[in-house]
C-alpha cells in the first residue's frame, strides 16, 4: 500500500525534492532478496533489517542534540538489473535516499553505474559485489565503498590463505578448478599470479555454468599429479566436485576461498584435508563471542526460525554491523546528511562488531576472518586470523 | 479514429515527471516493440516462434558493438543489426518452412537456433565479453527541424524516442495486416492446408511474417540496450522469450495493439505490487495458463468482446 | 588418453539412460496426448526432492524413501492432469505453454519450501569399481541398471498386456479405438502420470549422485526432447537410444572441444534430425 501512496504522490508532485521528513533518516537496500541469486542478498536484506529494529526499538540514535529514527527501504532487484534501476531511481529521486547498501551482485551493480555516478557526491553506495573493486577510488567514484574483502594486495584475504596453506600443509603444486564466467575469472586473475609468486605449480581448468558431472575436468587434472585442488566458488558445483573428486579417487585434500564447510563436511570420511575460507564460523563463535550468541539469539527471536549458519558468514557483508558504522561515523560527522563528511569518517574508523572492519584510503573494507581446517573424519580446527 | 489513442500518451511528460515512472513507461514502449512484432508471427500467422529473443539480443549486440567500434552513429549502426536478423530469419526461415514441418516442430527448431545463438554470444569473449557483458555508453542522435541535432539522453528524450518507435512499428503492423499480406497471413493461421490449396504460397508469406517480426525485434533489442547501458547475453535468453509470449497473451493476440498493455501490465505492475520473486513467478505461471484456458483472447480482447457483446 | 575416452564413454552411458528415462515420458505423453509435457523435468525434481528429504532428513533407507517420491511426483502430475492437460489434449502449442506456466509455478514452490540452497543427499552407496585406470562409482551402475531396467519393463508391458495394446491402438487410430470400447480419458491420464511418475523416479536416482537445486528440471526436459527427437518420438527403445548417444556425444565431445559447447550437440542433432528423418533414428517411416 506505501507504494501505491507514493506512485500517487509522484503522480501529482512536479520536480521531485525531497523532503527534509523530520528526525528521520532513510536508509536504502537493493539487493536479490529472492530468485536464483538470492543466496547473496539473503542474509544482508535480513541482517539489515534486524539492525534497524534493534536501533529503532531502542528509540533511535543521537546526532548532535536531535533523536533520529530510521526508515529502512528494501527494495528486492531478483538479481535483475533493470529491476534494480527503476528501483535506485525511485530512492534517490522520489524517496531522496542519501546511503544505499548494496548491491551484491556484479551484473546489477555494473548496470546502475551509469545512473549513481550522476548522483556523485549526493549519496553513498555501499555494496559488496565484485565489479566494484575495479571502480573504487577512481575519478567521479566517491560514492563507493565496497563492503567486501579483496582476495589480493598484502591485506588481502587470499594472499593470507595461500600464505597459511603453504606452512601447514607444504604443497608444491596446486590444480585451480573455476568457473567459466566473471567470477571465475577473477579468481584466476588474482590467484594465478599469486601462487607464481610464491613459486607454487599451478594447472587450470574450467567447466561451464551448469556442469553436474566433472569426472572428465577432474581426470585431466589429476594426469599432472597436484597435491591440492583448489575448486571453484559457489557451494552448488562444490558438493558435486568434492564428492566426485574422491569417489574417483582424483583429489582428497582441497583448499576453498570462496563456498562453505558444507560440502567438506557431507563428505567427512572420504576427504583427507579440508582447507576453507569462512568469513566467519558461527557455531564456534556463538560459544566464544557474546556479540555474535546475542545477534544469533535476535536473529531467531525476530524472525521466528532457525538460524542459517550455512548463510550467515554472508553478513560480512553490508549487513549489521555496517547500519551502527554508518551511525557511529554520522555522530562523529555531527551530521545526517553531509556525505562527504560522514565518508571520510568511515574511511578513518575502525569499527568493532560481529567483525572489525575498516576501510582503506580507497574504500575498500578490510575484516578479521576464520581459517577453517577439517580432516578426514570431521576433526576442524578453527583459527581466526586478524588483519591489522 | 485509432490514431486518437496515442494521444494519452503524447501528453503524459506534462503531467508527470517523476523519472521512476516515466522509466517504467520507456521500458513498457520498448518492449511492446518486440511484442506487437512477435503477434505478427504468432498471433497472427499462428507460427510460434521461440527465435525472438535471439533476434532482440543479437541486434542489441551487433547495433552496440558496431557504434562503439566503428565509431558510427545508431542509426548507421542499425543497418548491420537489421541486415543480420533478415539474413538470419531467411535462413532458418527457409530450412523451417521448406520441409513443411508441423507447427510444434518450428517451434523446437527455432528454440535450438535461439539457445545455440545465445551460447555462441556467451562464449565469444573477445567480443562480446561473454556473461560480463557489455556496457553501451553511446547515444542516439536525432535530427530535430528547428532544434538541429539532438541527443537522445535522459527521460524526455527517451520517452518520446521510444514512443515514436512504437508508433512506426505500430503503422508498419498495421499497414501490413491490412493489405492482402495480412490476409493471407491470416488464411495461413486459420487453415494451413486450405490455404495452399487456394494458391497461396505458405512458404513465401510466413518467411515474410517470420522476418518482418523479427527485424521488428531488432529495433526493439537495439533501443533496449542503447537505453539501459548495458547488454548481456540473458538477453537471448528463453525467459525473455516467455516474458514476450505472455505479454502478448495477457494483452491479447488477435488486435495489434493488444500486446501494449500486456507489455505495460508485465512491465509496471511489480512495482506496483511487491512481490518476492517466487510470488511473482507464481502468478506469472498462473496468468499464462489462466489466459490459455479461461481467456484465450486476453485482456484486451476479451473486453472488447464484452463492448461488442453489450 | 585411452581411459579418459572410456572413461567419458561410459559415463556418457550412464547419464543418457537419465536423458532417456525423461525421453520415455516425453514420447508417451506425445503419443497419447498429443503435447510435449515440458513440465516432467519439474516433477524429476519433486521427486528428486522428496527423496533427499526422506532419506536425508527423516533417515529412511533409500529403497523405502523412493517410494513416496513416486507417488508425490505421480500425485502432482494427476493433479496437473486433470486442472490443466486435460483440456489441451492434441493442442500442441497450448499444452506447450500451459505446461511453460506450470514450471513456474512448481520452481516457485520448491524455492518456497527448500530455498536454492543445493541440497546434498548423503552416499546411498560409496565406493566405485575399478577397471584398469577407470574408476565408476558403484551407485552410478546401480542408476544405471534400474533404469535401464525400467524402460525395457515399460517396453514389454506396452507390447505385451491388453493395456499397452489398447494405448499403441490409440496412437494408430483413436476413432477406431474408442469404438472396440477402450476407455480413452482413462488411458490419456494413466499415460501422462505414469510419465511423471518415471519422472519422478529419474529424480529419485538422480539425487543419489548429484547436489539438487529447484532449476535441476530445466536441462533434463530440454535433453530429454532432444533425446526423444533424436530416437523418434513414438519409439519407446528409441527413447533410450537416443538418450545414450546424446549423453555419450556430450561426453566425448567434452574431451576433444570447449566444454562451452557441450549442450549444442543436442541443439545441433535436433535441427539435423528433424530435417533429414523427421521420424528419428528409431521411428517409423511415415
Amino acid at each position: 500500500m506505501r507504494r501505491l501512496g507514493c506512485m500517487v504522490a509522484a503522480l501529482v508532485a512536479t520536480a521531485s525534492s525531497p523532503v527534509a521528513a523530520q528526525n528521520i533518516v532513510k536508509i536504502g537496500q537493493i539487493e536479490a532478496q529472492t530468485g536464483a541469486n538470492a543466496i547473496y542478498g539473503y542474509m544482508s536484506s535480513h541482517g539489515l533489517a534486524l539492525a534497524v529494529n534493534e536501533v529503532n526499538k531502542a528509540g533511535g540514535f543521537k546526532v548532535g542534540d536531535k533523536t533520529y529514527t530510521i526508515e529502512l527501504i528494501a527494495s528486492d532487484t531478483r538479481g535483475d538489473p533493470k529491476e534494480a534501476s527503476i528501483q535506485l531511481k525511485r530512492m534517490l529521486e522520489t524517496e531522496g535516499v542519501k546511503f544505499v547498501f548494496g548491491p551484491f551482485l556484479s551484473n546489477v551493480f555494473v548496470t546502475v553505474e551509469p545512473y549513481a555516478k550522476q548522483f556523485n557526491g549526493k549519496f553513498l553506495m555501499m555494496g559488496g559485489a565484485t565489479r566494484i573493486h575495479d571502480f573504487i577510488g577512481t575519478p567521479e567514484h566517491d560514492f563507493l565503498i565496497r563492503t567486501w574483502n579483496w582476495d589480493a594486495g598484502p591485506k588481502g584475504f587470499g594472499n593470507l590463505m595461500v600464505d597459511r596453506l603453504i606452512k601447514e600443509t607444504g604443497v608444491k603444486k596446486i590444480a585451480m578448478l573455476f568457473q567459466n564466467d566473471q567470477g571465475g575469472k577473477v579468481l584466476v586473475d588474482i590467484y594465478a599470479p599469486l601462487f607464481k609468486q610464491k613459486g607454487i605449480e599451478t594447472q587450470l581448468e574450467l567447466f561451464e555454468p551448469g556442469t553436474k558431472d566433472f569426472s572428465a575436468v577432474l581426470a585431466k587434472l589429476a594426469a599432472g599429479k597436484p597435491d591440492v585442488l583448489f575448486p571453484s566458488y559457489s557451494d552448488a558445483y562444490l558438493y558435486d566436485i568434492v564428492r566426485q573428486s574422491t569417489e574417483g579417487g582424483y583429489f582428497r585434500k582441497f583448499f576453498l576461498v570462496r563456498g562453505s564447510l558444507g560440502p567438506g563436511l557431507k563428505n567427512k570420511d572420504e576427504i583427507d584435508d579440508y582447507f576453507v575460507y569462512v568469513p566467519k564460523y558461527f557455531e564456534q563463535a556463538e560459544k566464544t563471542d557474546p556479540k555474535v550468541a546475542k545477534f544469533i539469539a535476535d536473529y531467531k527471536a525476530f524472525y521466528r526460525r532457525d538460524f542459517p549458519y550455512d548463510q550467515a558468514p554472508l553478513c560480512s557483508s553490508s549487513c549489521y554491523d555496517h547500519l551502527f558504522m554508518l551511525i557511529e561515523a554520522m555522530k562523529k560527522a555531527s551530521s545526517v546528511d553531509d556525505v562527504a563528511r560522514i565518508r571520510k569518517e568511515l574511511l578513518s574508523m575502525t569499527y568493532d562488531g560481529l567483525w572489525k572492519i575498516r576501510f582503506d584510503e580507497k574504500g575498500e573494507e578490510i575484516f578479521n576472518f576464520d581459517v577453517v581446517r577439517m580432516k578426514r573424519g570431521g576433526q576442524l580446527s578453527v583459527t581466526s586470523v586478524d588483519v591489522e | 479514429m485509432k490514431a486518437l489513442l496515442w494521444v494519452p500518451f503524447i501528453v503524459v511528460p506534462a503531467f508527470i515527471q517523476s523519472n521512476f515512472i516515466l522509466s517504467i513507461f520507456i521500458f513498457s514502449f520498448i518492449l511492446a516493440i518486440a511484442a506487437v512484432s512477435f503477434n505478427l508471427i504468432f498471433g497472427f500467422t499462428g507460427q510460434l516462434s521461440m527465435f525472438h529473443s535471439a533476434a532482440f539480443g543479437i541486434a542489441a549486440y551487433v547495433t552496440s558493438l558496431t557504434a562503439s567500434i566503428f565509431h558510427v552513429s545508431f542509426w548507421l549502426a542499425l543497418f548491420p543489426a537489421i541486415g543480420l536478423t533478415v539474413f538470419i530469419s531467411l535462413v532458418i526461415g527457409s530450412i523451417c518452412f521448406n520441409f513443411q514441418l508441423r507447427a510444434f516442430y518450428f517451434a523446437v527448431i527455432t528454440l535450438a537456433f535461439s539457445e545455440l545463438a545465445r551460447l555462441v554470444i556467451l562464449n565469444w569473449n573477445n567480443i562480446t565479453n561473454g556473461t560480463l557483458g557489455l556496457m553501451v555508453l553511446d547515444k542516439p542522435f536525432v535530427w530535430i527541424p528547428g532544434a538541429g541535432l539532438m541527443k537522445i539522453d535522459g527521460m524526455f528524450g527517451w520517452y518520446f524516442f521510444s514512443l515514436a518507435a512504437l508508433i512506426f512499428t505500430v503503422a508498419v503492423c498495421s499497414l501490413v495486416l491490412r493489405s492482402w499480406i495480412g490476409r493471407c497471413f491470416a488464411a495461413i493461421r486459420l487453415n494451413e492446408d486450405l490455404a495452399q490449396t487456394l494458391g497461396i504460397d505458405t512458404f513465401r508469406y510466413k518467411l515474410l511474417s517470420f522476418t518482418l517480426a523479427n527485424t521488428l525485434a531488432a529495433i526493439s533489442g537495439s533501443l533496449y540496450a542503447f537505453y539501459t547501458g548495458y547488454i548481456e547475453p540473458n538477453y537471448l535468453s528463453i525467459n525473455q522469450s516467455l516474458d514476450i509470449i505472455s505479454m502478448v497473451l495477457l494483452g491479447g493476440r488477435s488486435s495489434i495493439v493488444g500486446p501494449i498493455a500486456g507489455a505495460f501490465m508485465l512491465t509496471g505492475l511489480p512495482h506496483m505490487i511487491e512481490l518476492s520473486a517466487e510470488a511473482r513467478a507464481i502468478l506469472y505461471g498462473g496468468v499464462l495458463i489462466a489466459t490459455i484456458l479461461i481467456l484465450p483472447q486476453g485482456l484486451i480482447g476479451t473486453l472488447a468482446s464484452w463492448r461488442r457483446a453489450a | 588418453m585411452l581411459q579418459l575416452l572410456v572413461g567419458q564413454t561410459l559415463n556418457g552411458v550412464i547419464v543418457g539412460t537419465l536423458y532417456g528415462i525423461i525421453a520415455l515420458g516425453v514420447t508417451l505423453t506425445f503419443g497419447i496426448t498429443g503435447i510435449v509435457n515440458f513440465a516432467l523435468g519439474e516433477f524429476m525434481m519433486i521427486g528428486a526432492y522428496v527423496t533427499w528429504y526422506l532419506f536425508d532428513v527423516v533417515g529412511l533407507p533409500f529403497p523405502v524413501a523412493i517410494w513416496p517420491a513416486i507417488a508425490a511426483a505421480a500425485a502432482c502430475g494427476f493433479a496437473a492432469d486433470q486442472l490443466l492437460f486435460r483440456f489441451t489434449r492434441n493442442n500442441l502449442i497450448n499444452g506447450l505453454l500451459v505446461s511453460i506456466g506450470l514450471i513456474s509455478i512448481i520452481e516457485a514452490a520448491a524455492l518456497l519450501l527448500w530455498t536454492t540452497t543445493p541440497k546434498d543427499m548423503g552416499y546411498v552407496l560409496s565406493g566405485a569399481v575399478r577397471l584398469g585406470e577407470v574408476s565408476i562409482p558403484k551407485m552410478k551402475l546401480v542408476v544405471f541398471a534400474l533404469l535401464a531396467a525400467v524402460m525395457f519393463l515399460t517396453y514389454a508391458a506396452l507390447s505385451r498386456t491388453w493395456i499397452g495394446k489398447a494405448a499403441y491402438a490409440f496412437s494408430q487410430n483413436p476413432e477406431a479405438a474408442m469404438l472396440m470400447g477402450v476407455r480413452t480419458d482413462i488411458l490419456q491420464s494413466t499415460v501422462v502420470v505414469y510419465s511423471t511418475a518415471l519422472a519422478g523416479f529419474g529424480g529419485a536416482l538422480y539425487a543419489t549422485l548429484y547436489s539438487l537445486e529447484p532449476s535441476m528440471g530445466g536441462l533434463y526436459i530440454l535433453k530429454g526432447v532432444e533425446a526423444a527427437i533424436l530416437g523418434g518420438i513414438g519409439s519407446l527403445i528409441g527413447s533410450l537410444a537416443g538418450g545414450i548417444i546424446l549423453g555419450v556425444t556430450e561426453a566425448v565431445g567434452s574431451i576433444y572441444l570447449p566444454g562451452a559447447f557441450r549442450d549444442a550437440y543436442g541443439l545441433i542433432f535436433v535441427v539435423a534430425i528433424l530435417l533429414y528423418r523427421p521420424s528419428g533414428l528409431f521411428g517409423a517411416e511415415r
